[in-house]
């Protein structure tokens, strides 16, 4: 290791680990064999250890900011304080590895799951600690959906507003490329048009749901689906076939595959409009 | 105060710019953007195709477009992030940018990123390390690198060169360009007790492409780079001499913290044109006691539109 590296390593170790400054420094100091006060000139008015500080404090009070930008839902619903307990405990676990910010709370949802105490006998206190876990997923999607790749800039090849075509044009159908599906065990759309009104919002009841999240004309949609509506959509994604997934949608709805059939006709011109599907000339592009 | 020719690369005096920044995408996609040029940050747009895009293409079609990175690390000891460079290419074939700068400093090592610009010891071995991977960019992006002096807030005791030398001997080595940023030469000179002046007029001023202007905060113990204020007199007044020893490169206001409306950037940044008349304004430096001041603030790159 040359004398750049060393010194780079050393003062990363400092900004990153948690833990008390001094005590950081001294740990640094050891693994590297290095000396602080030789390291960084001291001024008159400041310490080696007062100016690495100003670095390390920065770190976690820049990122901070950044968690709080990614997750307001989240915050809103935890409040501040077990909000910020959390993302710092985060961001000591889990530092960043990306050159983009964006990826900087990808895993935090994964982070909270893993962070869930162990499942007690009461299983209705279980299922609560998967309320933080599950806003955080949709938040992070999300933010996903906002950045993907949509379908905006294409929406003159729609086709007319033509029955006929839903009938005999759905071997062309493909689901958008930024839509994202979730099966959940909380009502949270309510609770985040509440947040997003700026009004005060009640705990999100328990209650299993299907949502799908995307996006049209830059604006991000989420909705509760029926069940057959969102296997449809899911089975659409994993082989492109509007037939199968027809069938799929039947076979986990419980529901009989002609009734699926009448019903997406109904349907399919609601799935182009919030833009979860697109036909294939739509999509040839992407 | 003589006038030297100007050069910057063979690259254009764009005139007066601003940071494109998601809080005024709705009033741009609207208004006439007023300012010359726009400055982004590289990162908030790679593998981002969503309504930052819509208006960054907007923009693009419009004014010249500046991309200005921050996760380059080109002091890291880390090998060079080809992904990194490959993805900031393939943007720059989207932005058909006026040129492409990032920070002379290091981010992280080890593969982790601190999101910060942290400080280089200013040695031989350093600057053989920095110039090496600058010409390994400059080959690969096909275009000379522009880079920016940072604000710092510690010196390493090994440095044998001081700033000014060390990107003087940069040019020098590499032919990269450099964007000068006044409010940060004068946050280190305040910060380590050299006289920003000097600095100014002992860089290369033929390879000055660009130049940012900022307010910075005074926490008592340090000047810290906040980003979030009007630019203060003295910062002002350095810019002058800048303009003046380069023979007038683009210009660009950074303000990154409690952004302000649109048309208040408008007319900061356009004071910059009755500074060179002569008109400096007073604004002192804004001062702040409070634990929790920032540099380099970054959580306006998160701000996303849903809806």
């Amino acid at each position: 290791m040359n004398k750049l590296e060393t010194t780079q390593r050393w003062l990363t170790s400092i900004i990153i680990r948690p833990g008390r400054l001094h005590e950081k420094i001294i740990a640094a100091d050891k693994t590297y064999q290095l000396d602080n006060s030789k390291m960084i000139r001291a001024s008159r008015r400041l310490s080696a250890e007062g100016k690495i500080h100003v670095y390390a404090r920065g770190y976690v009070l820049r990122l901070m900011e950044c968690m709080r930008a990614d997750y307001p839902l989240l915050r809103n619903l935890m409040g501040e304080e077990l909000f910020d307990t959390f993302a710092q405990a985060y961001l000591v676990q889990v530092p960043s590895h990306s050159a983009s910010l964006f990826d900087l709370g990808e895993n935090f949802p994964a982070f909270l799951k893993a962070s869930q105490p162990p499942k007690t006998n009461s299983a209705e206190d279980g299922i609560m600690f998967d309320l933080p876990v599950e806003l955080a997923q949709v938040e992070r999607i999300r933010s996903e959906v906002t950045r993907s790749k949509g379908l905006e800039g294409m929406e003159d090849q729609l086709p007319e507003e033509d029955p006929l075509f839903y009938f005999l044009g759905t071997s062309s159908f493909r689901t958008s490329p930024c839509l994202r599906l979730l099966s959940l065990k909380f009502e949270l759309t309510g609770f985040v048009k509440t947040v997003e009104r700026g009004e005060a919002a009640s705990t999100p009841a328990k209650k299993d749901n299907f949502l799908a999240i995307s996006r049209k004309n830059y604006s991000v949609n989420m909705q509760e689906l029926e069940a057959w509506q969102w296997h449809y959509l899911q089975e659409l994604i994993i082989t492109g076939d509007h037939y199968a997934s027809a069938k799929k949608a039947a076979v986990e709805s419980n529901s009989r595959e002609e009734d699926i059939m009448a019903d997406l006709l109904l349907w399919i011109p609601a799935a182009l409009s919030c833009g979860y599907i697109c036909t294939g000339a739509q999509r040839k592009d992407l | 105060m003589s006038i030297t020719d100007s050069n910057r690369l063979g690259l254009p005096n764009l005139g007066l710019g601003l940071g494109l920044r998601s809080r005024h995408y709705d009033y741009l996609l609207k208004n006439d953007p007023v300012v010359d040029w726009f400055e982004i940050i590289s990162e908030n747009y790679m593998n981002n195709f969503g309504f930052s895009r819509h208006v960054l293409e907007h923009i693009a079609s419009i004014r010249p477009v500046v991309m200005h990175g921050v996760s380059m690390s080109i002091g890291s000891s880390d090998p060079l992030n080809m992904e990194y460079l490959r993805q900031l290419k393939e943007l720059a074939a989207f932005v058909k940018p006026a040129w492409i700068s990032d920070h002379l400093c290091w981010t992280g090592v080890a593969h982790m990123n601190t999101h910060d610009l942290l400080p280089l010891p200013l040695t031989l071995e350093s600057l053989q390390h920095v110039s090496e991977r600058v010409n390994r960019v400059q080959d690969f992006l096909q275009r000379p690198l522009v880079l920016e002096n940072p604000s710092t807030y510690m010196e390493f005791s090994d440095s044998t060169l001081h700033e000014w030398e060390f990107l003087s001997e940069l040019v020098e080595r590499t032919g990269c360009g450099l964007l000068l940023d006044v409010n940060n030469v004068f946050v280190s000179g305040h910060n380590h007790g050299f006289d920003p002046e000097f600095y100014i007029r002992n860089i290369p001023h033929k390879a000055v492409v660009q130049i940012h202007i900022a307010g910075p905060t005074d926490c008592g113990e340090l000047l810290i780079d906040t980003h979030d204020q009007p630019v203060p007199t003295a910062v002002w007044h350095l810019y002058r001499l800048a303009q003046q020893l380069t023979g007038g490169v683009s210009t660009l206001l950074e303000w990154d913290a409690n952004i302000p409306d649109y048309p208040e950037m408008v007319i900061e940044v356009e004071k910059a044109k009755r500074v060179m008349n002569g008109e400096v304004p007073e604004v002192p430096v804004f001062q702040s006691y409070q634990a929790d001041v920032i540099s380099n603030p970054v959580d306006h790159q998160m701000q996303v539109q849903h809806e």
